[in-house]
């Protein structure tokens, strides 16, 4: 290289060193502001509610209380019964999901005369707003107006007409036979792409191997779909866990608590108690819950792939 | 280890007919190759053998019992698959056993059996991987270890070698026929390429629109071959066709020219077709006996040169191992041993 080196002693003019050290700042100013102002500091101030008091009927509310929250979190019954019900209401629904979305999915990827049409069909309910898939089905399960309860007194499991959503005991499955009608066709549609790249002679070699249906099914599909089921079982128990829309419309959180999940706690605390800080703060835990669980399914499938290297 | 028989079997997709009355007979332990152009419906009849498409009409029997109504693994064959069809998630070791593991046979012997095709197929340092961390070639021997691993009736190839590059597909065709003798076991191959069908067969049964053209062992079908399919297909460069009207013993080209035929050939019949090999065709300097042709194009492929020539208005190509330096535009003098010479009637027919 023939550059002549700059001697130790020269110093560039103090404004030329600044717009060098400013320059690539500069270039990604725009980006950093949206990001901050878009995402970091609504982030930073609902954090920053789970610390401070904050209620909006009382004026004088909206000091730093520190871990006040948090501490009567660990006291708040309704919010570990909470807790558990959201245990509940997330692994079964997804479980469900999981389960008829796969069933729909194998069932779809058969060829059949008015397919396309059906496959069509079955996508419909992913398109229903939830506010209007829960209406509709807290009304199916009002004997007033609902079939529902008819149908099970007819068939013997109810020994006359009554509201499932009104009954303490099994109030829960209401929104989770909802939940799950409107969440199979999200496993259906990425089940049914997963299967159909499927090589198709795998099953042939397989089946001139030997196997079943059965034994096909779990050699080949189960292990094909299987890093798509953990991905999508992570995506939607986050979903899930976080969807407070149809048990507000539905239920409310009643009977008596009992369908009251952490994330409809926190749209009752937040908008019927109009207490904003203690919201924030059932909202940071079950942040930091979500967190946790994703991290441990992304590290569980990570080592999953490796065996597979 | 099994005969097959073939019977009258057809095949039809909705209405549209791909196989037509095919019978084929095939003894114990050979190796028989279908071979033809795409579309010429051998996949399909090795498909309808293993029992993964419905046999229209006729009959399939391997060991003189009715294969037609069982499902594949109640045949006992195994196939290869062009694409290998390879267990993703298994390893070396899972898939060749799958089979076996299926079966319920005792460890001991899935671990002997697996132990003996990995030796044979030189497997044994890869055992324990996945298929997508081997190359095309060792897939190839996995697939082909899956296949003898159950010692089945008999062995089903659907174009197992076309996706290799050309120096491994000749290595593992050499290995193929290797197999076959060391395992005597009844086999059939399907390909397109013709090099493959000569090179492996014991018997090859050249296909064409749905019909069998010819059967018969590959020097058969090279020296004799049934009818105008057959010879343009086996062979490479391919065979030189002449058309003309056969009339006091020559075939009279459209040019006016002629050509002398041998003793044995019909005096007169009308409109025919003559056909010669490239590597039969004598080359002479122009103005020699035989018929004058312009050298279009010149071919080296190192072992010999392959001339396109002009001659009656179409390409008449010739395979030399001269390697005076012809080029393009020179006239030269082409001839026919008579010996060399196959006659086709008017419909295509070896006379």
């Amino acid at each position: 290289m023939t550059a002549t080196p700059i001697p130790a002693t020269y110093r560039r003019p103090l404004r030329q060193r600044l717009a060098v050290t400013l320059e690539p700042w500069l270039y990604c100013a725009p980006v950093l502001i949206l990001i901050t102002a878009v995402m970091l500091v609504p982030l930073v101030l609902g954090i920053s509610y789970a610390f401070r008091d904050i209620q909006l009927l009382n004026p004088f509310s909206g000091g730093f209380v520190g871990l006040e929250h948090f501490k009567a979190l660990g006291q708040d019954d309704a919010f570990l019964r909470a807790l558990r019900n959201t245990l509940w209401w997330t692994g079964a629904s997804v479980f469900f999901q999981l389960a008829f979305g796969l069933i729909l999915a194998l069932l779809l990827n058969v060829p059949f005369t008015g397919r396309g049409l059906a496959q069509a069909l079955v996508f419909l309910p992913w398109a229903v707003p939830t506010f209007l898939a829960g209406l509709n089905w807290a009304w199916l399960f009002n004997p007033v107006i609902g079939p529902i309860p008819h149908w099970l007194t007819a068939l013997g499991l109810m020994d006359e007409p009554s509201n499932i959503l009104a009954d303490p005991s099994i109030a829960m499955w209401g929104p989770i036979l909802a939940a799950t009608w409107w969440g199979i066709p999200f496993f259906a549609i990425t089940l049914l792409a997963a299967l159909q790249s499927i090589p198709k002679d795998l099953y042939e070699a397989a089946s001139i191997d030997g196997a079943s249906p059965i034994q096909r099914f779990f050699s080949i599909t189960l292990p094909y779909l299987a890093p798509v089921i953990a991905i999508t079982v992570l995506l939607r128990t986050v979903w899930v866990a976080n969807f407070a829309d149809l048990i507000i419309v539905m239920t409310n959180g009643g009977p008596a608590d009992r369908t009251q999940t952490v994330a409809s706690y926190i749209f009752t605390q937040a908008f019927k108690r109009l207490d904003f800080g203690y919201a924030s703060a059932v909202a940071l835990v079950l942040l930091a819950l979500l967190l946790a669980y994703s991290m441990v399914i992304l590290v569980f499938r990570q080592k999953l792939s490796n065996r597979d290297k | 280890m099994a005969t097959m028989e073939i019977r009258s079997a057809s095949k039809n997709y909705g209405t549209i007919r791909v196989l037509d009355d095919i019978n084929l007979e095939i003894g114990d332990g050979e190796f028989i190759v279908l071979v033809g152009p795409s579309g010429c419906g051998k996949s399909t009849l090795l498909r309808m053998i293993a029992g993964l498409e419905e046999i229209t009409g006729g009959e399939i029997r391997i060991d003189d019992k009715v294969m037609n109504a069982l499902p594949p693994k109640a045949r006992d064959i195994a196939m290869v698959f062009q694409s290998y069809a390879l267990y993703p998630h298994m390893s070396v070791a899972d898939n060749m056993s799958y089979s076996l593991r299926l079966r319920k046979t005792d460890k001991p012997t899935i671990a002997e059996k697996v132990r003996d095709a990995s030796s044979k197929l030189g497997l044994d340092a890869l055992l324990e991987r996945k298929p997508k961390a081997l190359s095309g070639g060792q897939r190839q021997r996995v697939a082909m270890g899956r296949a003898i691993v159950r010692q089945p009736k008999a062995f089903l190839f659907d174009e197992p070698l076309s996706n290799l590059d050309a120096r491994l597909r000749e290595q593992m065709r050499a290995e193929i026929r290797k197999l076959h003798r060391e395992l005597g076991a009844t086999s059939i191959y399907v390909t397109h390429d013709q090099v493959e069908a000569m090179t492996l067969a014991d018997r090859i049964v050249a296909m064409h629109g749905g019909h069998i053209q010819q059967v018969g062992t590959p020097l058969e079908l090279y020296d004799r071959p049934a009818n105008l399919f057959v010879a343009g297909f086996i062979g490479s460069p391919g065979m030189n066709f002449l058309k003309g009207d056969i009339a006091d013993r020559c075939l009279h080209l459209c040019d006016g020219r002629t050509i002398a035929l041998p003793a044995e050939m019909p005096a007169t019949m009308g409109e025919a077709t003559l056909g010669i090999r490239p590597e039969h065709v004598v080359l002479s300097p122009a103005g020699e006996t035989g018929l004058e042709a312009t050298v279009e194009l010149v071919e080296p492929t190192g072992h010999g040169i392959i001339l396109h020539l002009t001659l009656a208005g179409s390409v008449f190509k010739v395979l030399t191992h001269d390697r005076r330096w012809l080029e393009p535009g020179a006239s030269v003098s082409v001839s026919f041993p008579t010996d060399a010479l196959h006659l086709f009637n008017a419909e295509g027919v070896r006379v």
